[in-house]
C-alpha cells in the first residue's frame, strides 16, 4: 500500500470524529461536514482494501506472527513459504488452473490470539484467500481456527497443541504430531537411546514455560513417564521471559536426575543451558524443539551446545535435496517450522491441481480424501501426508536431533537416523 | 448543536453502519473490537478519568469476567448472561477487597500495585490449570447460532450487544459525572487532602467508583471471550493486551471526558488493523513500530488528549471562517 494511502487512512480517522461521540458544546459544524464524516466513516474500512489486478492467481493467506515474542519463528516460517511459492510459481503454477500463480498475502498476527484471528479474518473477507497458513504458535493458531472454521476456510498448521485438533473442526489441518504424541516420543526416544549408550532411565528433570506450548510438552512427558515407570524427580513451570535460573538449576541438582527436559522456546532454553554447564552440571539435555532447533542455539551456546539433543517434528536432513535450496537462498539451515510451512504450502498446491478448482470447499474436501505423495512431502517423516478426520496428518512420526557442530543430526527413530546418537553432556 | 445532538447522531450512525457491512467481513470486526475498547476505555475512565486513580490493572476485572462465565458455560451449561453477572459480581468483589490495600495509595504506587494485582491473576489463571485451562487457555464450546448462548455466526449481532454495553457504560458515566458522586471524585481528583477536610468520604467514593468500573469491565470481558470464542491467560489478563490499552484509549483520547475513550478507541483500534494491514507484509514488526510512532506522535503534539485537539481545531477553523 502507497504512503498515500496510509495518510488517507489516518484522515479518515480523524474525520470520523464527530461520530464518536460527545463533543464539548460550543461549536457548530456544518450539515455537510456531518455528512463527509459520516461518508468517511462508512469509506474507513474499504480503505484499507488490497487490490490484487490479477484475478485468475490463488490467493494464500500465511499468518505468522512478524512482531513479538515468536517474531523469529514467524520469519522463518514466511521464509519457507516465500521459497516453495516461488518454486511453484517458477515452475507454472497451478497447471490445472491454467498455470495461476500462488500469490501469497502475509499478515502479521503479532503475539495476541485476538489479532491473529482479526487478520485472518482480513484475509477471508478482503483478500478471498483460498486457504490460511499459519500461525506457529499454538495459541494464536487456536484463535485464528475460530475464524476460519466459522468461514469455512482450510486452515494448515504446524503448531503442535493436541486442541487443535481435538475440537472437532473440519477445516484445521495439522501437518505435523501433536504435542502429545511429541512428548511421548520425546521420553520414549531419549530411553532408548540412554539404553544403547548403557544407561537405564530411571529418573528425570521438567521444567517448561508456562505456555500453551510448555505445559502441553511437559503433561505429555508426565503421562509417558509414568507409562514407561520413570520417576520426574523434578516438575516445574517456569514464567516465560525467566530473569534468574539459579533457583531452577539448585533444584535440578538436588533432584539428582539422569536427564533434565527443559521446555522453552529460545531464550529461557539457553540460560538453562548456560547456567547448568557453568555450574559443571553435565546431564544429557532433552529440548522440545522450538528454539533448540534453530541455528541461534548453537550461535549463542558455543560449545555447550553439542550434543544436545531434542525432538522434532522434522529436520532438513531428511531429504537434503529440497532443503538445500532454503540455505542457498537464506544462509541457514532450513528450520524445521520452515521446512513444515513449505510442505503444507506443497500440499495445498497438489490439492488445487486436484480439485481443479480455488474453492475453499474443494480445497478442504480435497485435503480430507487424498493421500499427498512427492515433492515436499518427501522432507516429512512418512514421505507422504494423509489427513485423518480430525485433520491430523497420521504419516508423521517425530524424530530426535542432535547438535553436531553447527549441524542437527537425526539420531532417532533407526529408520529416519542420518547419524549415531551420543549418550552424555557436554 | 448540543451534545445530545452530537450523542444521537453517534448513536444512529452505529446502529445503521452494519447493515452496508458484509456480517461475517473484516470491517465490521474492526468496528466491533472499536466499540468493545471503547467500553472498556470508558469502564476505565470511571476510576482514571474521574478520580485520576491511575489503574494498570484493569485487566483484572476484565479477565475475571472472561473467565467466570466461560468456566460456568463449561462446566454448568450455564448461560453467558448468567455468568457475565457473575463475573460482574465477583470482579465487584475483587476491587472492593483491592481497595483496602491500595486505598492510601496515590499515583505511581496506586498504578504498580493495581498493576501487580492482574498479574497475580494472570500466574493464577496460568497455574490452575484444572479449573482454567492452564496456558493453553480455553475454547468457548461450539454452538449454533444462539441468544441465550450468546454464540452467533456472523459479526453483526455482537456488534450490536457490544453497542448496546458501550451505551450502557456511557450512561453509567454520565449519570456519575452529574451526580453528587461525580463531584465527589473530582474533588478527590484535584486534592484529596482538601476533599477530606470538606468532608468528603474519599476512601468511600473511591471505592464506590473503583466497584462500579470493576463490574462493567467483567461485562466486557465476558463478552470479549464470547466474541474471540478462544482466550488465554495472556490475552485477557495480559498488561499490554489489556490494561494498558484501556488506560491508552482513556488517556490518549482525554481522559475523565466521556468522548475521550470513544475518540481514543476509533483513533488507536482502527490504527493500529491499518499499520498491520499496511506493513506486516513488508518488514517483519514494522507495522507495530509504526504504530508505536504514531502514538509518540499524538501524545507529543497534544498531551491532553485528542478530544482536546479536535476542539482547538475545530475553534480555530470557525475562527479562521469568521475573520
Amino acid at each position: 500500500m502507497s504512503e498515500s494511502k496510509g495518510h488517507k487512512t489516518l484522515s479518515a480517522c480523524r474525520a470520523n470524529r464527530p461520530e464518536s461521540g460527545f463533543m464539548p458544546s460550543g461549536f457548530m459544524p456544518s450539515r455537510r461536514s456531518v455528512l463527509a464524516a459520516g461518508a468517511a466513516t462508512l469509506a474507513m474500512p474499504y480503505l484499507s482494501r488490497v487490490s490484487y489486478a490479477a484475478g485468475k492467481d490463488v490467493n494464500v493467506g500465511v499468518v505468522v506472527p512478524l512482531s513479538g515474542a515468536n517474531a523469529q519463528f514467524g520469519v522463518n516460517s514466511r521464509n519457507g513459504i516465500e521459497l516453495v511459492a516461488d518454486q511453484i510459481n517458477a515452475a507454472g503454477g497451478i497447471k490445472a488452473l491454467g498455470g495461476a500463480k500462488i500469490n501469497l498475502v502475509i499478515a502479521d498476527s503479532t503475539s495476541t490470539p485476538t489479532s491473529a484471528a482479526t487478520v485472518g479474518q482480513r484475509l477471508i473477507a478482503q483478500n478471498d484467500v483460498v486457504a490460511i497458513l499459519g500461525a506457529y504458535a499454538s495459541s494464536l493458531t487456536l484463535a485464528l481456527s475460530e475464524a476460519t472454521e466459522r468461514r469455512g476456510i482450510p486452515l494448515m498448521t504446524m503448531s503442535f497443541s493436541d486442541q487443535i485438533t481435538g475440537r472437532g473442526f473440519k477445516n484445521v489441518f495439522q501437518i505435523i504430531s501433536k504435542a502429545s504424541t511429541l512428548g511421548e516420543a520425546q521420553l520414549k526416544g531419549t530411553a532408548e537411546i540412554a539404553q544403547k549408550g548403557g544407561e537405564t532411565l530411571k529418573t528425570i528433570a521438567i521444567m517448561y514455560e508456562d505456555t500453551a506450548y510448555g505445559s502441553s510438552q511437559a503433561a505429555g512427558l508426565r503421562t509417558t513417564a509414568k507409562a514407561l515407570g520413570i520417576t520426574v524427580a523434578m516438575d516445574e513451570a517456569y514464567p516465560l521471559g525467566i530473569t534468574d535460573v539459579t533457583p531452577l538449576i539448585n533444584k535440578l541438582r538436588a533432584a539428582n536426575a539422569q536427564a533434565v527436559f527443559p521446555a522453552s522456546y529460545l531464550n529461557d532454553g539457553l540460560q538453562i543451558i548456560r547456567t547448568m554447564r557453568q555450574q559443571g552440571i553435565k546431564l544429557p539435555v532433552i529440548g522440545g524443539a522450538g528454539g533448540y532447533v534453530i541455528p541461534d542455539f548453537k550461535k549463542a551456546l558455543g560449545d555447550y551446545a553439542e550434543n544436545v539433543m531434542s525432538i522434532a517434528p522434522g529436520n532438513y536432513d531428511q531429504d537434503p535435496s529440497l532443503t538445500d535450496a532454503f540455505k542457498k537462498r537464506y544462509g541457514y539451515f532450513m528450520v524445521h517450522e520452515a521446512l513444515e510451512h513449505a510442505v503444507c504450502l506443497d500440499v495445498l498446491a497438489k490439492a488445487l491441481e486436484k480439485a481443479g478448482k480455488a474453492d475453499p470447499n474443494a480445497v478442504r474436501e480435497t485435503l480430507h480424501s487424498t493421500r499427498f505423495e512427492g515433492g515436499w512431502c518427501n522432507a516429512m517423516t512418512g514421505r507422504a501426508v494423509k489427513f485423518d478426520e480430525t485433520g491430523l496428518n497420521t504419516l508423521a512420526k517425530p524424530l530426535m536431533v542432535q547438535w553436531r557442530g553447527d549441524n542437527l543430526v537425526t539420531v532417532w527413530p533407526d529408520e529416519y537416523a542420518k547419524g549415531k546418537a551420543i549418550w552424555a553432556g557436554a | 448543536m448540543k451534545p445530545w445532538i452530537w450523542g444521537a447522531a453517534a448513536l444512529i450512525a452505529a446502529v445503521v453502519v452494519p447493515s452496508f457491512l458484509d456480517p461475517a467481513g473484516y470491517p465490521i470486526r474492526v468496528l466491533t473490537l472499536t466499540l468493545l475498547f471503547a467500553a472498556l476505555g470508558q469502564a476505565w475512565n470511571i476510576v482514571g478519568g474521574l478520580a485520576n486513580q491511575i489503574s494498570l490493572g484493569h485487566a483484572a476485572f476484565f479477565g475475571i469476567g472472561a473467565y467466570t462465565s466461560t468456566i460456568l458455560l463449561i462446566h454448568f451449561n450455564l448461560s453467558p448472561w448468567i455468568g457475565m453477572l457473575a463475573g460482574a459480581a465477583l470482579a465487584a468483589l475483587a476491587a472492593y477487597l483491592l481497595s483496602f490495600p491500595t486505598m492510601k495509595l496515590r499515583g505511581h504506587y496506586f498504578a504498580l500495585a493495581t498493576l501487580a494485582f492482574s498479574e497475580v491473576l494472570r500466574v493464577v489463571a496460568s497455574s490452575w490449570t484444572s479449573v482454567t485451562g492452564g496456558p493453553a487457555g480455553l475454547s468457548v464450546p461450539y454452538a449454533a447460532d444462539s441468544l441465550a448462548l450468546l454464540q452467533f455466526k456472523s459479526t453483526t449481532p455482537y456488534y450490536y450487544i457490544i453497542l448496546g454495553a458501550l451505551v450502557l457504560i456511557c450512561v453509567v458515566f454520565l449519570v456519575i459525572q452529574k451526580s453528587a458522586l461525580g463531584y465527589r471524585l473530582r474533588a478527590v481528583k484535584e486534592n484529596p487532602d482538601a476533599a477530606e477536610v470538606i468532608g468528603v468520604d474519599t476512601t468511600r467514593v473511591k471505592i464506590t467508583a473503583a466497584v462500579i468500573s470493576a463490574a462493567l469491565t467483567a461485562l466486557l470481558g465476558t463478552l470479549y471471550a464470547q466474541f474471540t470464542y478462544f482466550f488465554d491467560p495472556e490475552a485477557v489478563f495480559g498488561i499490554v493486551a489489556i490494561s494498558v490499552r484501556a488506560a491508552i484509549i482513556a488517556i490518549l483520547g482525554g481522559a475523565g471526558t466521556l468522548a475521550g475513550p470513544l475518540i481514543g478507541a476509533f483513533v488507536i483500534v482502527p490504527l493500529e488493523e491499518f499499520a498491520n494491514a499496511a506493513l506486516s507484509s513488508r518488514a517483519a514488526g514494522l507495522s507495530q513500530l509504526v504504530f508505536g510512532l504514531m502514538l509518540i506522535a499524538i501524545i507529543l503534539v497534544e498531551p491532553r488528549g485528542l478530544l482536546v485537539l479536535v476542539s482547538n481545531g475545530i475553534a480555530r477553523l470557525r475562527k479562521g471562517r469568521k475573520g
